[in-house]
């Protein structure tokens, strides 16, 4: 064999050897340092079956209240050296302030094919991973059932209902941003609210203690909170309002100071792929990827009315908003 | 064993003069006590002598060490003294043997030869057996005993005691008195004494020191502090002295004269230097003063009161044309004079008040060099 | 010869002195000056903006306001109950004593917020208790707790046990012959309370209400839960509520707040050091401890309002805790049926991060508290007998860390700490050893007030013998100081460990994979609404809590008045 096809065919040998490599040299390694205000359980499955896929990353994960986990972040901006690299957190209106601050890393690439529309942000920065609707969550011994936000807030029910407090939590601030923006709610709506004594508590986690233990018969709750906690027993029913409802995604995004963004993008992949939106199918969310299926608990057939956010708008009212609430409910 | 040198001692709390000009030279394996009336300064003193406290001016020196100026300051734990403190200060949280060992431990002492020294140093106060109480299961007196054992066993060069009789019964003082005396008599260790008691420091100390209000009065043997008081507040304090105005008529040259007392005629000592005054003050005691009949040199005087003692009486009465002198006596049992009697008392002797009432220290103990106690004269062999 | 020798001692003397001043400045000023920076400076930019928005805002005030009344309204009734709690356990001949300072102890085991969440659930609409005495209110009606009388309430139950540790451990000192001169004088027993238990008493009794005070300054949780429904505000509450309102200005906000709850809090201490100034408190004699007055007629009657004091605060909410931990999910009613065990099979089996925070929390709390005592005893040797100006003025900065909500801490914390150490090259961010560092920092004062109180009580002579015996200063403080304050020393450790154990709010921010605290996973528990497996997380600490205090009776005798509940 003369020299050149021995050439040749080392070379080939060689790249066809290089080229798994240059594949896996492709797949993401090494730390990812994840954010997360989910619930712990939902936190860790995410992280388990991101491992799994993905089993040449590291995930570290911080888990806390949306409020904490803010307050961990803007500490570690403040000190220069933030060490996150994805967020996954509750509500847009936080991920809208932190892209106006600069801090997002934008995803062009990524596959939003599937997705509800108004779900992800038009510059790619963050990208919501299920829908989570708020509703009216009814201790089964409750007097009544309203079916609508107006039947909540009649007077009948003075002293009765629970509401998670918009100052402290950004799903409910959401709430009151895309709430107070429609003309058949608005302000009047939680001014009957307040005229009804609500208690606007810290969190969704109290308004499910509340109505569970029957303290509040009546609630405005997330829909996945309810209905986990109906699987297990509790006396609870929820109840899509006749109006609609409001909604919040649960976004994912990458710092831009990102120190794995080859990791991140895979995360922000993987959260949006098939068998991720089934992973939160199966922790009983609705998933942002209509086409991947609904969650057991939704009767089918049920059209959910969602109420529309104009996310900019409510990011733009929101402390004018926040200091009207805290008003209205006493200080 | 180390001499005690204390040299012009000052210490200022704000505006009081806690300590003023004090000087004091206590010798190798002397029992100085230090005499005073509450507030006198004695415990200032002896916590400046410890270290506990810094100086305003002066110096102290123990042995051959300067141990406090008012630029230096040796501390407490390596001045190598041992106290023992009014209240004891034994250690609740440890027994008796682990206090007295306290000291040993501290210098690197090791068993056997740190329970050999404490088992030693308990059979010296005589509290063999009580190694493994707590000092709370002990008395007064054997809390007292176990202070001054922890002091001892490691052998100090110089004992600072604190009043340490106070807070005993009778009974249980004249027993430790004997206990610090055969102590010192055994031990020859130096120890400076500080007490209100002046039974107490007669019966314990080779010399005392006379302290009032910061300024020291005199330094003398006990008995030389009874027979000779430098000043009026000493003598005063001594064997409650009696002060009174006299007018000395003649001296002779031996150390006696004769003195007009309210009309009598006395022949009494005074110091050397005396020279005939109409001002002087003399000291008279009452072992010299005794009812006396008609046709027996006295004075008159009239009883204020009368109290038994226990096989005598104390008088108290007033010397007529005195100016209301009180002085008192005794008197033998039975004695039926009542309040208002008229009496005469007889002088058969005392003691002339030093003019400038300046200390006196009468006996220096190595030599008769000049000392400096602010000029005052320095009497050399005065015996009374 | 000497004088170098005396040279060498003052030289480690001073040594001691300067590490002491150190550890504090590292524990306290660092973290605050950060802080403050921070709220002057944001991003490097000096700016009053925050400072100005802060104070010119009604809110503020308004929550001060609330916070000043809640913290004196909290602190009374902490100090009425604590204080007579100490009195009728230390000076009379009450019977079953130790079990009922062990279980009067307790509730300092178990989280503020598990408290709140207990008391509420108690008198609700759901309560099983009231359901059984056919009072409980009609569904819907408004919570009496959710007021300022309810967080009083709760704060003065909460720390009632703070003031009953220090003043109890300060009681035992009182030596039997202050006392009968008392009595010899004719002079009642409540006559005597009043004119010489009490002023002798002052230095623990003025400490166990600094602290108090500031706790309850402090507190996050009790306001968080009872406070927020009703937007009644106190300043830890109302910094919570602005970090959740985002925005580049949060933190210097956050700053400006955090200083207005330093500020109160140190006019706080400075009442506390005007009114143990200038007196004496020493207590000379060493005779046995008090024998107790003797209540006779009125014995029975103080058992049985003492255990009902117990059951209401203790046994109450733990009831609610266990039955709220063996239903299947919230709001299911306990039947023979429903009950089951799984909340606890999925917290110690299925919960990998349950498990770690139970080994983290306990190691971290004792960790911090021996290391606390250590520091604290030769601070306060500096403190109280030296006199030394430089520590006295730290010493207000070491109140900071612990009036300050933990949420200010971790935030001071990660400022700082973000970066790796100069230097050293360590970083400590995201390590169970900034965990420890806030612990250090927030629970300092907790270990250094009853040790402070201990010395006053101290005589001096006692370290003058020792002084004269030869002894140095460590020796002196590991020999004789150290036993003798063991008493206050160990009130203070068990404080820190107690508070440490349950702590939320500083390791809500700290905390990361592997270093998670037990407080965390609770309030983890608790906000994604599994308040099932939060209770039985809660019941599983204060068992644990409980076998530890009891394997304390089990070991051999240690020094009277070290441990509260072993007499």
């Amino acid at each position: 064999m003369n020299y050149l096809l021995r050439g040749v065919l080392l070379a080939a040998a060689l790249v066809s050897m290089l080229a798994p490599l240059s594949a896996q040299a492709q797949a993401p390694k090494g730390k990812l340092v994840l954010y997360t205000s989910q619930p712990e359980r939902d936190a860790t499955q995410t992280t388990a079956a991101f491992k799994q896929a993905y089993p040449g990353v590291e995930v570290e994960v911080f888990r806390s209240g949306t409020t904490e986990v803010m307050g961990k972040l803007a500490a570690e901006f403040a000190a220069g050296a933030p060490k996150a690299d994805v967020l996954l957190i509750a509500d847009a209106a936080s991920m809208e302030a932190l892209k106006k601050d600069g801090r997002l890393l934008p995803y062009p690439e990524a596959r939003v094919a599937g997705l509800a529309a108004g779900t992800y942000d038009a510059d790619r920065t963050y990208f919501g991973s299920k829908l989570i609707t708020t509703g009216i969550a009814v201790n089964t011994a409750a007097k009544s059932r309203p079916a609508s936000w107006a039947d909540l807030a009649k007077p009948e029910n003075k002293g009765q209902i629970a509401m998670p407090s918009p100052l402290y939590s950004g799903a409910a601030a959401i709430m009151l941003g895309t709430m107070t923006a429609r003309p058949d709610l608005g302000w009047a709506f939680f001014e009957k609210l307040k005229a009804d004594e609500a208690v606007a508590v810290r969190g969704n986690g109290a308004v499910l203690t509340a109505v569970a233990s029957g303290e509040k018969p009546y609630g405005v709750l997330v829909d996945f909170m309810a209905f986990n906690a109906k699987a297990k027993g509790s006396p609870i029913e929820f109840i899509f309002p006749a109006e609609g409802v409001p909604a919040v995604t649960e976004p994912v995004a990458m710092l831009k100071t990102a120190q794995n963004p080859a990791a991140g993008r895979a995360f922000i992949d993987f959260i949006l792929s098939d068998e991720g939106q089934k992973l939160a199918l199966s922790m009983g969310y609705i998933p942002a990827k209509a086409s991947v299926g609904m969650p057991s608990w939704l009767p089918p057939g049920t059209v959910i009315k969602l109420m529309p956010t104009d996310i900019g708008n409510v990011v733009q009212n929101n402390s004018a908003n926040l200091k009207r609430f805290s008003e209205l409910f006493g200080n | 064993m180390a001499r005690l040198i204390v040299d012009c001692v000052t210490k200022t709390f704000g505006a009081l003069h806690a300590l003023d000009q004090v000087s004091l030279d206590v010798g190798d394996g002397e029992f100085m006590a230090i005499l005073g009336p509450s507030g006198c300064g004695k415990t200032t003193l002896l916590r400046q002598i410890a270290g506990f406290d810094k100086l305003d001016g002066g110096r102290i020196v123990i042995g051959e060490t300067v141990v406090s100026t008012v630029t230096q300051h040796v501390p407490p734990e390596r001045r190598r003294i041992g106290i023992v403190f009014q209240s004891y200060a034994l250690w609740p949280h440890m027994t008796v043997a682990e206090n007295v060992a306290y000291g040993l431990t501290v210098a690197g002492v090791r068993d056997p030869e740190r329970t050999r020294r404490v088992d030693a140093a308990l059979t010296l106060v005589e509290l063999e057996g009580y190694a493994e109480r707590r000092p709370s299961m002990l008395s007064g007196g054997q809390r007292q005993r176990v202070a001054l054992a922890r002091c001892l066993v490691t052998e100090p060069s110089l004992v600072l005691l604190d009043e340490p009789l106070a807070n005993l019964d009778v009974h249980l003082r004249a027993s430790m008195e004997e206990e610090f005396a055969r102590f010192h008599a055994r031990t020859g260790t130096t120890m400076v004494y500080i007490t209100h008691d002046q039974a107490e420091a007669m019966a314990l100390a080779d010399r005392i020191a006379v302290m009032d209000r910061g300024r020291l009065l005199q330094v003398a043997t006990p008995s030389q502090l009874y027979r000779e008081p430098a000043d009026a507040s000493v003598a005063a304090f001594i064997g409650e002295g009696i002060v009174v105005p006299a007018e000395v008529i003649d001296v002779d040259s031996r150390g006696r004269c004769r003195v007009d007392l309210f009309g009598l005629s006395v022949s009494m000592r005074c110091p050397l230097a005396q020279t005939p005054t109409r001002a002087a003050r003399v000291c008279l005691r009452a072992a010299n003063l005794a009812i006396v009949g008609a046709g027996v040199p006295g004075i008159g005087a009239r009883v204020v009161r009368s109290v038994y003692q226990g096989g005598h009486f104390r008088v108290e009465a007033q010397l007529d044309h005195a100016d209301g002198v009180l002085v008192h006596l005794a008197a033998a049992e039975p004695c039926r004079l009542a309040p208002g009697d008229a009496i005469r008392i007889g002088i058969d002797d005392g003691w002339v008040l030093p003019e400038t009432g300046e200390i006196v220290d009468s006996t220096a103990p190595e030599s008769a060099d000049s000392r400096r106690f602010d000029g005052g004269t320095v009497a050399t062999g005065a015996d009374g | 010869m000497a004088d170098t020798a005396g040279l060498r001692e003052r030289a480690e003397e001073t040594a001691l002195l300067w590490v002491l001043v150190a550890i504090v400045a590292i524990l306290s000023l660092v973290p605050l000056a950060r802080l403050l920076f921070e709220g002057v400076a944001p991003g490097g930019r000096f700016s009053t903006a925050a400072l100005s928005n802060v104070l010119s805002s009604a809110t503020t005030w308004t929550a001060a306001q609330h916070s000043l009344v809640t913290a004196c309204g909290g602190t009374a009734l902490a100090v009425l109950i604590g204080a007579t709690v100490a009195v009728l356990v230390a000076l009379t001949d009450i019977r079953g004593r130790n079990a009922f300072v062990f279980c009067f102890v307790l509730p300092l085991m178990i989280a503020p917020q598990v408290v709140a969440l207990a008391w509420l659930q108690l008198f609700g609409p759901s309560s099983t208790l009231l359901k059984m005495i056919g009072l409980a209110p009609a569904m819907g009606s408004r919570n009496p707790l959710y007021s300022a009388q309810g967080i009083i309430l709760l704060l003065g139950v909460q720390y009632a046990p703070l003031v009953f540790l220090t003043l109890r451990a300060g009681l035992r000192t009182l030596p039997q012959e202050l006392l009968e001169a008392g009595l010899a004088a004719g002079a009642k027993p409540p006559t005597i309370l009043r004119t010489i238990v009490l002023p002798l008493m002052t230095p623990p009794l003025v400490a166990g209400i600094a602290l108090c005070f500031v706790s309850c300054l402090g507190n996050f949780g009790i306001p968080a839960f009872l406070g927020i429904p009703g937007n009644y505000l106190v300043l830890p509450t109302l910094i919570y509520q602005r970090l959740a309102g985002l925005g580049p200005s949060v933190l210097s906000e956050v700053a400006v707040l955090s200083c207005l709850i330093g500020f109160i809090a140190v006019l706080g201490i400075f009442l506390q050091d005007l009114m143990l100034r200038r007196r004496d408190f020493r207590i000379t004699t060493t005779s046995n401890a008090m024998r107790p007055f003797e209540l006779a007629r009125w014995r029975p009657a103080v058992e049985i309002a003492l255990w009902i004091l117990t059951i209401v605060v203790l046994v109450l909410p733990l009831v609610a805790l266990l039955l709220s931990s063996l239903v299947p999910a919230a709001g299911v009613p306990l039947t023979a049926k429903s009950a089951t065990w799984s909340n606890y099979d999925y917290v110690l089996f299925d919960h990998a991060a349950a498990k770690r925070a139970l080994v983290n929390s306990f190691s971290l709390s004792a960790t911090a508290a021996i290391v606390i005592v250590l520091v604290a005893v030769p601070l306060a040797y500096f403190l109280v007998w030296r006199r030394s100006r430089l520590l006295r003025v730290l010493n207000l900065a070491a109140e900071m860390p612990y009036a300050l909500p933990g949420v200010v801490l971790a935030i001071a914390a990660i400022l700082v700490f973000l970066k790796p150490l100069p230097v050293l090259g360590l970083t400590l961010y995201n390590t169970v050893w900034i965990i420890l560092f806030g612990y250090l920092a927030r629970f300092l004062v907790l270990g250094l007030r009853p040790v402070i109180g201990g010395y006053y009580q101290l005589d001096r002579t006692l370290e003058e013998a020792a002084q004269i015996a030869g002894a140095r200063l460590l020796r002196r403080l590991a020999t004789i100081i150290l036993p003798l304050v063991a008493p206050m020393a160990t009130a203070g450790a068990l404080l820190v460990f107690l508070t440490a154990f349950n702590e939320l709010t500083v390791s809500a921010l700290l905390w990361s994979s592997g270093a998670e605290t037990l407080g965390v996973v609770v309030f983890s528990f608790q906000q994604g609404g599994d308040s099932t497996y939060a209770a039985a997380l809660a019941m599983l600490t204060v068992a644990v809590t409980i076998a530890l205090m009891l394997s304390t009776l089990l070991t051999g005798k240690p020094a009277r008045g070290v441990l509260p509940w072993r007499d």
